[in-house]
């Protein structure tokens, strides 16, 4: 397999404090790659330079992209993601309203969410952020990203604040993904999350 | 505290019947005000989003002398103003002292700060993670700005309901450059505090009584923006 992501002496600082120091690291087209470590060794720092949302301070990165947009391939979903102030439809189809992509949006705002397990995605259209439970918000924040066909998702702790329910049809709906040939980096401190994926690991270490 | 309730009696009359005079100085409060605050807020709201958003150099002394302007005397602005707009000032030829002209002027300056400030501070407000969730979805930096402009609408909507409860309640600015005449620069606070100095009391407690409706109203849509704000 062709490696995706390449990067040799990867460091960030945040306010002369060392929060990742990676000296090689890489991943392969469709591969699952679970970053794990200690809090603070790194994992969402690094997680949020591979959705170039920060530049490194030092080292190469490289990320061998399909077209001119590399950002528009990697998608990120957080911890504690965040909804707009808008309809639950608004939400998963944003991403793709962002690229001009107004065509099917209904069929593919429900083919997204069933996706990430919504029975009935049309039931939920028009409801805002502050209707939905944290599983709930989850699923749908999960099912923005799964809208725009993204070629590599990153998941930081996507479960997190979940329950065990919400947790499963998440992982269930990333392991499809994988079949579908996405390239999945998730951070995550549970073994059976990892062993669920059949990821391989990759342990971050803070440098002292 | 017979005068009173005959004022009281004497305001509902005026107000029922409309009265020239009261009506004319409601007209010219909601006039200068609303113009104030359109010019007020063409101008703060863009400043203060740049200000809450943008890193820059010197960040932090406007913000510190838009705060600071934020306690801006009234009667200070109308005396600066009135530097620069009587017949003698720099810009003495348009004649724009006594005149709507002239307060919407001050009252634009005194809602200023107002709107860049808190502008500035919903902005610094908004949870980080919305940044974070436009970039990752693939928003560009213009669509960045437009999402969280929308994110912030109900705060927006928020400061300029107060910047509108401030303009429309001040008296200094409106006295100094509106010259408080009748049918024309007279506003409710101008004429409130001239009956009340003239012992005629009818007149001030109608115009008080539509100031306390505003103020009502304006209290009612801030409750309402931020109501807005957290269910939407």
């Amino acid at each position: 397999m062709s490696a995706l992501f390449e990067a040799h002496d990867l460091a960030k600082s945040y306010g002369g404090v060392l929060a990742l120091f990676l000296p090689e690291f890489s991943v392969d087209q469709g591969e699952c790659v679970a970053l794990t470590g200690r809090n603070g060794s790194g994992k969402s720092t690094l997680l949020r330079i591979l959705a170039f949302l920060e530049k490194p301070d030092s080292g190469t990165l490289v990320y061998h992209a399909k077209g001119s947009e590399p950002r528009r391939e990697v998608t990120l979903l957080l911890q504690d993601p965040y909804l707009l102030k808008c309809s639950v439809f608004d939400n998963v189809t944003l991403g793709l309203r962002l690229r001009g992509d107004r065509t099917h949006l209904e069929e593919r705002y429900c083919q997204a969410m069933a996706e990430a397990g919504f029975a009935n995605p049309m039931a939920l259209a028009s409801r805002t952020q502050s209707m939905l439970s944290g599983g709930e918000r989850q699923r749908v924040a999960l099912a923005a990203r799964l809208a725009l066909s993204p070629r590599v998702l990153l998941l930081d702790e996507a479960t997190a604040h979940v329950d065990a329910a919400s947790e499963k049809i998440i992982y269930a709906s990333v392991k499809s993904c994988l079949a579908r040939g996405v390239t999945v980096v998730c951070a995550t401190h549970d073994r059976a999350i990892f062993d669920f994926l059949d990821a391989r690991e990759v342990v971050l270490r803070p440098r002292d | 505290m017979g005068y009173f309730s005959d004022g009281m009696r004497q305001a509902a009359d005026l107000l029922v019947h409309m009265d020239d005079a009261t009506m004319s100085a409601i007209e010219a409060t909601l006039v200068s005000t609303s113009w104030a605050l359109a010019v007020a807020a063409l101008l703060g709201l863009p400043l203060g989003f740049v200000l809450g958003y943008a890193n820059f150099p010197g960040k932090r002394a406007i913000r510190l002398v838009s705060d600071t302007l934020l306690a801006f005397p009234t009667v200070l602005i109308g005396l600066l103003v009135y530097v620069f707009i009587t017949a003698r000032g720099p810009l003495g030829e348009f004649g724009l002292l006594f005149t709507l002209p002239g307060m919407v002027i001050g009252q634009t300056i005194l809602a200023l700060p107002i709107i860049v400030s808190w502008t500035a501070q919903a902005v610094e407000n908004l949870d980080p993670r919305c940044r974070q969730t436009l970039l990752t979805l693939g928003a560009g930096p213009a669509q960045t700005v437009l999402l969280t402009l929308r994110e912030i609408r109900y705060d927006l909507a928020m400061v300029c309901v107060q910047a509108f409860g401030r303009v429309v309640t001040e008296v200094g600015v409106a006295m100094m450059l509106g010259g408080n005449i009748r049918y024309s620069t007279r506003t409710m606070t101008t004429a409130i505090s001239l009956e009340t100095s003239k012992g005629e009391f009818a007149q001030g407690i109608a115009l008080g009584l539509v100031l306390l409706l505003i103020a009502f109203v304006v209290n009612l849509l801030v409750t309402w923006c931020k109501h807005r704000g957290k269910t939407a």
